[in-house]
């Protein structure tokens, strides 16, 4: 177990450099360099060498990296002169935002997927399992945006139960009303649970076609025995590495829902950063989601090595 | 179902079949075409003996072990009958099937590994028939369980209980496997291809260790194979399967010594023997086994047979029986004829 | 129950040989694909929606590129089965037009992302080693970012234009394909074939083309389909944020976004069109891809 963990943190050290080499090269792929995008197309070639100047821009790549690097991993993320703020600090405003939509969306996605693909594959190829596969499939060829737009069209517009947009200030004003809550939160759920269902329920047909169910039946285990005291322990490591490899996906959808409903999170302000040219902050954004996946998917890449045994004795592939 | 509340049918003194098997037939259902897996099968088992199930692969033996089991998918139609310890197993639903799985009858399978749970610790799974057809505490399960494990062979049991089935080796797992299916000590235990996984040197030892449980159990032990060898060395009786179908059976010794149907003639002679002379060659069965989905008018051997002749094609040959020993062949070996008559046998 | 269902519960001889009788009946797997209707209802779908963007202005003739504000947002009537938007074009021939957008990048994305995915991810699992190693993190890091930030960054820097998108998308899409290849090779590299013409001395990227990829192409095949599924959904949601295509091209993400501003008028026409054309073509392609995997039967966790 121990050589499986040192490993896996190995190579998620790797990979965060790595993100944090792509960002930096992102930065300076920018026509002009970052100077000019920073300082607008206005900029004279003397602001731009005082800018170069002072921010280090003239040393050498790897130099600049260097700094770089150890400004982010200190805090300093850069600063928006677009909005007149650190980057840091208004992602400290908006990342608890989206944490806790996207948190809450994903935990009602899991509780609704599981039994949906479970019940998808118990009852296979009847009328049951047909119903419910074609409606997440249908939800699974629905853009998250449209699935929101929906929603607002007949939720909000329609039948005005629930708000358009969400709420904007603080997060306690957030989270103190839940009302304007349910239409984001339900369009990330849905979307997430069409593609979770339809993984659950392969991983749950193909430990059911296993001989040890084949043995399990031969000493007289009942269907229910069967799935909740084999199937479910081994379907549940594939799921929890399902949930790891989602983040990228679950913070795609998490952004679009943020457009649509105005919601104040990290993908709105990345939205608006890209449409005002803010570099530094759509950069930032992008550190900080790198980041978290790639823990994210340690964090589950350990949980299902603790789940199957198997996976901690193969101590790693490549 | 009309099976009597206990024991078995009470007639003469002589000693009941474990398992009595009368014209079985079992079809499977698939979305294009129907295999007729089984067809018209009889045989008795009795209790502490061994008898070989033998043929190709594809020849319906595998359906016949889980007919037996009682572990046949819904798409399988059975017909005929099946009874087993005074109970007629054939039509009987789910829910009654389930008690007698692993209380009755045991099946072990081919492949250690795949049998066992990869995530389950193997305590629990070989205690587990013990606790769902006996209700036994988890504590008092546990505890015949390693008793099991003991018998099976495995050396400390104890320590073993509590680890996972990737770290024992493939004859260690199928001892485990046996013990699973062992523990509720069923009078029937169905082996399938048990050893075909499995080295030489351990495949000796498992299936020594099937007779060892067998004597010890007085349990009646089908064992289901392609080999020859095995069946040789390990089982009193031989029942021998071509296309669904019963070719021959008889006692080992017989069988071996003088067998009757073309097909078990060929199947010894492509077998190496003490007796084979040395710059001989193996003999080969030309052919291929024939499709399952279209029942053959007459023999199914004989578009592969040796000894063919126009009746094979068009009729089914009745069974020829002489003290215990059955086939069914219009030009069964070791008996002069020109023209078979199967009634001149009688 | 499934044909591999009925071949486990009835164990290696007389499963194999049900499998065979299924199999003969049924064909290679383009004939078990016919025998899917599903699978065939969305190539039939494909292919309406193909003819519909590409031939259909040709039978039906709109003005694509001149406004004409006077006759801005009018609902269904004669003569304009869709109504118009809110500049005067036909709702209808817009459609079209979007979709002859959507689908050239869908396309050509998916086509770019399979070449690089499969290439990258082939060269990886063949050599193994660090250079796997290496390569795959890459691949990790890149996963790492949401295709969208990374799309919205890149749109921001890089004029929109056919070309552009397609480059664009099939750049982020690379990766699933990358991992699948991968895992292929690695499982093939093994295979006595492969030996074989090493010890023959094939080159590697000959070994690699021959027989690596040649042995994939089930995999590629399904990966390729759903590539076009999920490009079509981020050149919607890329367009939908404004990022797409200038006008008087459009796609129906963009289609979308424009409409969305009337959702309080009631303009349905304007929205639910693009919208049920979007869905109705990513289920089309889902359906093929789940049909083809079907067919080649393939693990359905993959891809």
């Amino acid at each position: 177990m121990i050589r499986f963990l040192l490993r896996r943190c190995f190579q998620a050290v790797v990979v965060l450099v790595l993100v944090s080499v792509i960002v930096f090269g992102l930065l300076h792929l920018l026509p002009g360099g970052p100077a000019r995008a920073i300082l607008g197309t206005h900029a004279t070639p003397t602001n731009i060498a005082a800018f170069n100047q002072q921010n280090g821009l003239d040393s050498p790549v790897p130099v600049q990296y260097w700094h770089w690097l150890t400004g982010v991993l200190s805090g300093n993320l850069g600063f928006s002169y677009v909005q007149n703020e650190s980057v840091a600090s208004l992602l400290a405003q908006r990342l608890p935002k989206t944490a806790f939509l996207a948190g809450i969306s994903v935990l009602l996605a899991v509780l609704i997927a599981v039994p949906v693909g479970f019940f998808q594959a118990v009852r296979r190829n009847r009328a049951g399992d047909y119903v419910v596969t074609t409606v997440t499939l249908v939800l699974y060829s629905t853009p998250a945006f449209w699935v929101g737009i929906l929603l607002i069209d007949v939720l909000s517009v329609r039948l005005h139960v629930f708000p358009a947009e969400a709420p904007q200030g603080s997060f306690s004003a957030l989270v103190s009303d839940p009302q304007a809550l349910v239409l984001p939160v339900l369009t990330i759920t849905l979307v997430t649970v069409a593609a979770f269902s339809r993984y659950i329920r392969s991983s749950v047909l193909d430990e059911l076609a296993q001989d040890y169910v084949r043995m399990a039946r031969s000493k007289g285990a009942s269907r229910r025995v069967i799935l909740f005291g084999h199937v479910l322990r081994n379907a549940a490591g594939p799921v929890v590495t399902l949930l790891g490899l989602s983040l990228p996906f679950i913070v795609s959808g998490t952004l679009i829902t943020e457009y649509v409903f105005n919601y104040p999170g990290i993908g709105l302000l990345a939205f608006n950063a890209a449409t005002s040219q803010d570099y530094p902050v759509i950069l930032g954004v992008v550190i900080v989601v790198g980041a978290a996946t790639v823990v994210g998917s340690l964090l589950a890449d350990v949980t299902h090595a603790i789940l199957d045994p198997r996976v901690r004795a193969s101590a790693g592939i490549a | 179902m009309n099976a009597p509340a206990t024991g078995r049918r009470e007639e003469t003194p002589v000693v009941a079949p474990v398992l009595q098997v009368t014209g079985l037939d079992v079809d499977i259902r698939l979305p294009s075409a129907v295999v007729h897996a089984v067809q018209d099968v009889s045989l008795e088992v009795w209790a502490g003996e061994t008898v070989g199930i033998v043929g190709e692969s594809g020849c319906g033996k595998s359906t016949l072990g889980l007919a037996l089991a009682g572990l046949l998918p819904p798409e399988a139609e059975t017909r005929g009958s099946i009874r087993q310890g005074g109970r007629e197993l054939v039509g009987l639903r789910e829910r009654e099937l389930r008690a007698i799985r692993g209380a009755e009858v045991g099946i072990v399978f081919q492949d250690p590994m795949t049998s066992l749970n990869p995530t389950k610790r193997i305590g629990p799974q070989v205690a587990e028939a013990l606790r769902l057809q006996r209700g036994a505490s988890k504590a008092a399960a546990l505890r015949a369980a390693a008793d099991m494990l003991d018998r099976v062979g495995l050396p400390r049991p104890r320590e073993q209980l509590d680890r996972f089935p990737h770290e024992l080796s493939g004859g260690m797992r199928q001892r485990v496997v046996i013990a699973s299916a062992l523990i509720c000590e069923p009078k029937v235990l169905v082996a399938d291809e048990p050893t075909t996984a499995l080295d030489v040197t351990t495949q000796a030892q498992i299936l020594e260790l099937f007779d060892g449980l067998s004597a010890e159990l007085g349990m009646a032990t089908l064992l289901v194979t392609h080999d020859m060898g095995v069946v040789a060395g390990h089982a009193n009786r031989v029942f021998v399967m071509y296309a669904g179908r019963e070719a021959e059976t008889g006692t080992t010794e017989t069988i071996f010594s003088a067998p009757r149907h073309q097909y078990t003639g060929a199947l010894l002679g492509s077998i190496l023997r003490m007796e084979t002379p040395r710059k001989s060659r193996l003999g080969t069965i030309p052919g291929r086994p024939p499709d399952l989905t279209v029942p053959a008018a007459g023999c199914p051997f004989a578009p592969r047979c040796a000894a063919a002749s126009g009746d094979c094609t068009s009729q089914l040959p009745t069974a020829s029986a002489e003290d215990g020993h059955r086939w069914s062949c219009y030009h069964p070996l070791g008996i002069q004829q020109t023209e078979h008559i199967p009634e001149a046998q009688r | 129950m499934s044909l591999e269902n009925v071949a486990t519960v009835l164990g290696p001889g007389e499963g194999a040989l049900a499998a065979e009788a299924e199999a003969t009946a049924g064909g290679s797997w383009l004939r078990a694909f016919g025998r899917n209707r599903l699978a065939v209802a969305g190539l039939v779908v494909i292919v309406a929606l193909l003819l519909f963007s590409f031939v259909g202005p040709l039978f039906y003739h709109t003005d694509q590129i001149h406004t004409r504000l006077a006759m801005e947002t009018l609902a269904p009537g004669a003569g304009r089965p869709l109504g118009t938007d809110d500049v005067g074009y036909d709702e209808l021939g817009r459609l079209m037009v979007g979709g002859q957008t959507m689908l050239e990048v869908a396309f050509g994305a998916a086509a770019v992302a399979v070449v690089l995915g499969v290439l990258w991810g082939a060269t990886a699992g063949y050599f193994g080693g660090l250079l796997d190693s290496l390569m795959m993190r890459i691949v990790d890091a890149l996963l790492a970012i949401p295709a969208i930030l990374l799309l919205l960054f890149l749109a921001t820097v890089f004029r929109p234009s056919v070309l552009m998108l397609i480059i664009v998308v099939g750049v982020t899409a690379w990766l699933v394909p990358a991992r699948l290849i991968r895992a292929e090779a690695l499982s093939l590299r093994s295979r006595e074939y492969v030996l074989a013409a090493k010890t023959m001395g094939v080159r590697s990227p000959t070994i690699i083309v021959r027989h690596i990829i040649t042995n994939s192409i089930g995999t590629i095949l399904v990966n390729a389909t759903f590539q076009v599924a999920d490009a079509i959904l981020l050149v919607a949601a890329l367009s939908f944020l404004g990022l797409g295509v200038a006008p008087p091209a459009t796609n129906w993400g963009a289609m979308l976004s424009d409409g969305l501003n009337y959702t309080y008028s009631g303009f349905w026409w304007l929205t639910y069109p693009p919208g049920i054309a979007i869905v109705l073509t990513v289920l089309a392609f889902n359906v093929v891809g789940d049909g083809l995997r079907d067919a080649f039967g393939l693990d359905s966790r993959r891809g």
